[in-house]
């Protein structure tokens, strides 16, 4: 019985190994790094974030299709989570091997280590001008255009008709005052609801804070490309949010320490939220639920300007390789086409990146409060390498200032150090 | 049949001891030798956020761990957890080893859904327990307000006080199968004859369990005490999930706060994260030795 | 003096009229410990019972405020929806394979190690064996970036036999750890008696050794499994083709910052549980038993 056991077990361990061994096939794509410079790869490597699992692979699979199609060249697609993709691109270029396209949300650093094609060397003059000024200005490093944006997004205000209705009030808030008074007002519905929905956890409380930030005449760099982190402006915008939780009681429980996902956008779309930070997907969860009555509108202001409208894009970095280059040209031409783009776009509820994609969406009504705004966007400082260390700064310290024992003034006096000194 | 004897050795030249060994020794080499090489090689280089090797940093990076300011917490709550982890696992393990040793009606399918928590994967029971705890969503804040243990709901994940209760709980409940299995093992090499032999002879269940049961049971406890501590040490996915509402390290172990070094943190370093976790090898080798030495293993292990 | 006559020892010392069993323990017996075992076991089931709740509801009901144990509108597709997933059956089938050949690699290499080192007095007997906990040491996630160059260089990246061979050589210790002391608990007259009916080594090992370690060889093929089935981070870089990734990667699809289906990342979440539970309830049986018998006899 031993020996027939014995039998088995080598003979499924010799099976598996056979079969492991040729079923697996090779890894990163083959002649990637010849050394014969002009000699051009048969295939690419795509490394893409996952949006939604319902539409991110379904894209890119038959973008693949397409583009093996019209060109000639394999596109591998590495489908990675947002939650790991930071540690997967860097373990990749940790080892030499990046890949061809990394779709991530920052490009500057790639750039500032010269990894990266610019937009002379891979992007058709074509797309070129009919991407974005914004995006451009934005994608710019050292003079090139290297940040080559996949799709935006656009924040705004959203809130609970109905709680409004219930709460007496007739139009969403203009000013902060109008705001804070109306969060009050919805507060005192009770039964769990609360007035608005504040995440500034670890998630993305740079969103959070900038929107509100720029809407109170605030930024992060001044129109010379200093850092004004503590600018007065900055602290009065981090002391109203703080006073949002601590004071007036608004805001749901420790907003320093809630993130959007798991937090705050459950409250709101279960309806136990008036109020609420909100962009496309929140929109397409509320569409499907069907549970909450809602209205966007523009960002209350402070100081009596006009409403900014907060933008975040994602990009398609180009890495260079050797022989890489036409692929890379081949992929963005394919990527840019009006069908592909907006599709994808559309697909994952985003806004456009190019001036024929605004066209394709204005027809949208639901859409209108976003794409009036999108040519003037007010983005984070992502030309700037800098940027992209003081990100991750304030994302794990901004929260400590709306608790109860915060300090504002310290936390962003902390940051600015930090961005002054270099990250 | 007698477990305790002395398992006389023969004398064997060592090439033939490498035989039986060299499978084993392959398989370490390449997958754990050769990447622990190449951490202590990314410990000593300097690092772009993008990952991209820049030079050589000397010992900079643990020069840089060591001064950070955060680290004295990391530390403080890597012990705090290990220590409660691992003691209150093998308390409770002991007594459901005890029981599930026994016969009764029903043990089967008890042994079936003790499995279960080591069944799931540790990142999945994290996120759940992460919606369990929630204070608006979280069913455990509903039942305890339900039962008047509490007033009002507690912020198990945000409020500094409860964050290492919970993890600490989700920590014990998914160590709980692996230590039980051990030990029922251990338990089930004990053989009927010598209890029986000890109870005729006038020894209470109590006098039992302390005499004869506990020391012999030493092999299987040495094996769960220490691979428990190794692994509640590197232990990631559970302490990650639960904090990933909470900005900072307050709460964080070495095995996070190594993590968020390279990844999340403002330094963004590689190098430093490597240099970390060269530390994190360096302190695990040092409490287990540190633990066998106190537990005498040669002693129970021979 | 073996521990056996210190014990009898001990118990002599004692009082000399046996302890009698408490009369109505024996009739209770009968009831409290099904009554215990099941309260346990609902213990620990209970997480679970929720999480089975949380697929059966929609994904939206499942953050809702205040929660509900039982779903405000039930949705019983979830299980139907996530199992025509072709994705998610790609995931399964590689967690299966990967799992299976991981254990299987494991008992091939730790068998012959801790017989040996449990038999025989050889130079780098401690090393080894010491060496194979050092390796448990380290943290996947700080061996993770070497593991990815090694099989970048050897080109094996995306290849299932890469992750099995991490898998395998990650729970080495454990299994020859656990049958170390097993083999170390078996007489050496039950091999001379093999011997001297002319049994060679290898033939004894096979024969009379590996069935006395049954219960060793369980748990290692138990912890070893288990082991592999959840591994993240190895298999997370390494794998990159979405169909060979295994389920503790692939399941992270269904939450992201932008799209959350909840329900069906319970779902998919329970099912991978199956095949665990099913090879547990499969070999549990030989845990028990089989060392009681005589064998010295």
């Amino acid at each position: 019985m031993a020996l027939r056991k014995t039998a088995l077990l080598s003979g499924i361990t010799a099976a598996v190994l056979g079969l492991a061994a040729c079923g697996g096939g090779t890894g990163s794509g083959s002649n990637n790094n010849n050394s014969s410079g002009s000699k051009q790869v048969s295939s690419i490597k795509l490394v893409a974030a996952e949006y939604s699992a319902d539409h991110t692979k379904a894209f890119w699979d038959q973008f693949a299709a397409t583009y093996k199609q019209k060109y000639g060249i394999t596109l591998d697609v590495q489908i990675i989570s947002w939650n790991d993709i930071a540690q997967q691109s860097t373990t990749m270029v940790q080892n030499g091997n990046p890949p061809d396209v990394l779709n991530i949300n920052y490009y500057s650093s790639y750039a500032k280590d010269n990894l990266l094609y610019s937009a002379d060397d891979v992007l058709p003059a074509s797309v070129q001008s009919d991407l974005l000024d914004s995006f451009k200005t934005s994608g710019t490093f050292n003079g090139k255009l290297y940040g080559f944006p996949d799709l935006s997004s656009a924040r705004a205000l959203f809130y609970n008709k109905t709680l409004f209705s219930r709460a007496g009030i007739s139009a969403p808030p203009k000013t902060w005052d109008e705001f804070e008074a109306d969060a009050k007002k919805v507060q005192a519905l009770g039964n769990g609801v609360v007035g608005y929905a504040e995440p500034l956890g670890p998630e993305e409380a740079q969103a959070e804070f900038s929107i509100w930030t720029f809407n109170n005449g605030g930024d992060w760099k001044d129109a010379s490309g200093k850092w004004t982190v503590n600018s007065d402006k900055n602290i009065q915008t981090l002391q109203f949010l703080k006073k949002l939780s601590v004071t007036d009681k608004v805001t749901q429980n420790n907003p320093g320490k809630t993130n959007r996902t798991d937090g705050a956008f459950p409250l709101f779309t279960g309806g136990k939220a008036g109020m609420i930070v909100g962009f496309g997907p929140l929109s397409g969860t509320l569409d499907k639920d069907k549970k909450v009555d809602y209205g966007i509108a523009p960002m209350p202001t402070n100081g009596g300007i006009a409403p900014q409208t907060y933008g975040v894009t994602d990009y398609l970095n180009a890495f260079k390789k050797n022989g890489n280059q036409q692929a890379l040209k081949d992929f963005y031409e394919l990527y840019y086409q009006p069908d592909q783009v907006n599709t994808f776009i559309k697909a994952e509820g985003f806004l456009p990146v190019t001036k024929s994609g605004l066209d394709v969406f204005k027809s949208e009504p639901a859409l209108k409060v976003y794409i009036d705004t999108l040519p003037n966007v007010h983005l984070t400082p992502n030309q700037d390498p800098v940027w992209d260390k003081v990100l991750l700064a304030v994302q794990q310290q901004i929260g400590a200032a709306v608790a109860p024992s915060g300090d504002p003034k310290k936390v962003l006096d902390a940051l600015q150090k930090t961005a002054e000194a270099g990250g | 049949m007698a477990l305790v004897n002395r398992s006389r050795r023969g004398r064997l030249p060592g090439w033939v001891a490498l035989v039986w060994l060299s499978p084993a020794l392959v398989l370490i080499a390449g997958v754990v030798i050769y990447p622990a090489i190449e951490l202590v090689k990314a410990a000593l280089g300097e690092y772009s956020i993008t990952g991209l090797r820049t030079g050589s940093a000397g010992l900079s990076n643990f020069r840089k761990v060591l001064d950070h300011p955060d680290l004295g917490t990391v530390l403080k709550n890597t012990a705090e957890w290990v220590v409660a982890v691992v003691a209150i696992t093998i308390v409770i393990s002991l007594g459901l080893a005890q029981l599930l040793s026994k016969e009764f009606f029903g043990r089967r399918v008890v042994r079936w859904a003790i499995i279960v928590p080591w069944a799931a994967s540790l990142v999945i029971t994290a996120r759940l327990f992460t919606l369990l705890f929630d204070f608006y969503h979280g069913l455990i804040n509903r039942l305890l307000v339900f039962l008047h243990i509490l007033p009002r709901p507690v912020d198990f994940l945000g409020d500094d006080h409860w964050t290492m209760p919970s993890m600490i709980l989700v920590g014990v409940f998914v160590s709980l199968p692996f230590t039980i299995y051990v030990l029922l093992a251990g338990l089930s090499a004990i053989s009927d004859d010598v209890l029986e032999a000890a109870r005729i002879d006038g020894a209470g269940p109590w006098q039992l369990y302390r005499q004869i049961t506990l020391p012999l049971l030493r092999p299987a406890l040495l094996i769960a005490s220490v691979l428990n501590i190794i692994y509640v040490f590197n232990s990631f996915p559970i302490v990650y999930t639960l904090n990933d509402r909470n900005p900072g390290y307050a709460h964080d172990t070495s095995i996070t706060f190594m993590y968020k070094l390279a990844f999340k943190s403002a330094e963004h370093s590689v190098g430093m994260s490597a240099a970390a976790g060269v530390f994190n090898v360096l302190l695990i080798l040092v409490v287990v030795m540190i633990y066998l030495r106190v537990v005498s293993w040669q002693e129970a292990v021979r | 003096m073996t521990l056996l006559s210190g014990a009898r020892a001990d118990a002599a010392a004692a009082v000399p009229v046996a302890a009698p069993r408490p009369a109505g323990w024996r009739r209770a017996r009968r009831f409290v410990l099904p009554l215990a075992g099941f309260s346990v076991a609902l213990v620990f089931l209970a997480p679970y019972l929720v999480m089975l709740l949380d697929a059966l509801r929609p994904s939206s009901d499942v953050l809702a405020s205040p929660p509900t144990l039982f779903p405000r509108q039930w949705q019983w597709n979830t299980f139907g929806t996530v199992l025509s997933d072709d994705r998610f059956l790609n995931w399964l089938k590689t967690s299966l394979l990967v799992a299976a050949s991981s254990t299987a690699i494991v008992l091939v290499v730790s068998v012959p190690a801790a017989y040996a080192t449990a038999r025989f007095k050889f130079p780098g007997r401690t090393p080894f064996l010491l060496l194979v906990l050092v390796t448990q040491m380290f943290s996947p996630t700080s061996l993770v970036v070497g593991i990815y160059r090694e099989f970048f260089e050897a080109d094996l990246v995306n290849t299932y036999l890469a992750i099995i061979l991490t898998n395998a050589a990650f729970n080495l210790a454990f299994a020859v750890w656990i049958l170390h002391g097993f083999f170390s608990s078996i007489p050496v007259e039950v091999e001379e008696a093999a011997d001297l009916d002319g049994c060679s080594r290898l033939g004894t090992l096979w024969r009379i050794m590996l069935p006395l370690t049954k219960p060793g060889l369980v748990t290692a093929v138990v912890f070893t499994f288990i082991a592999a089935w959840n591994e993240y981070v190895v298999a997370l870089t390494l794998m990159q083709d979405d169909a060979k990734k295994p389920l503790t990667v692939g399941i992270n699809s269904y939450v992201t910052g932008y799209s959350q289906h909840w329900d069906q990342l319970f779902a998919a979440s329970l099912v991978a549980i199956v095949p665990v539970v099913i090879l547990f309830a499969v070999i549990e049986k030989y845990l028990v038993g089989g060392l009681t018998a005589g064998s010295v006899k």
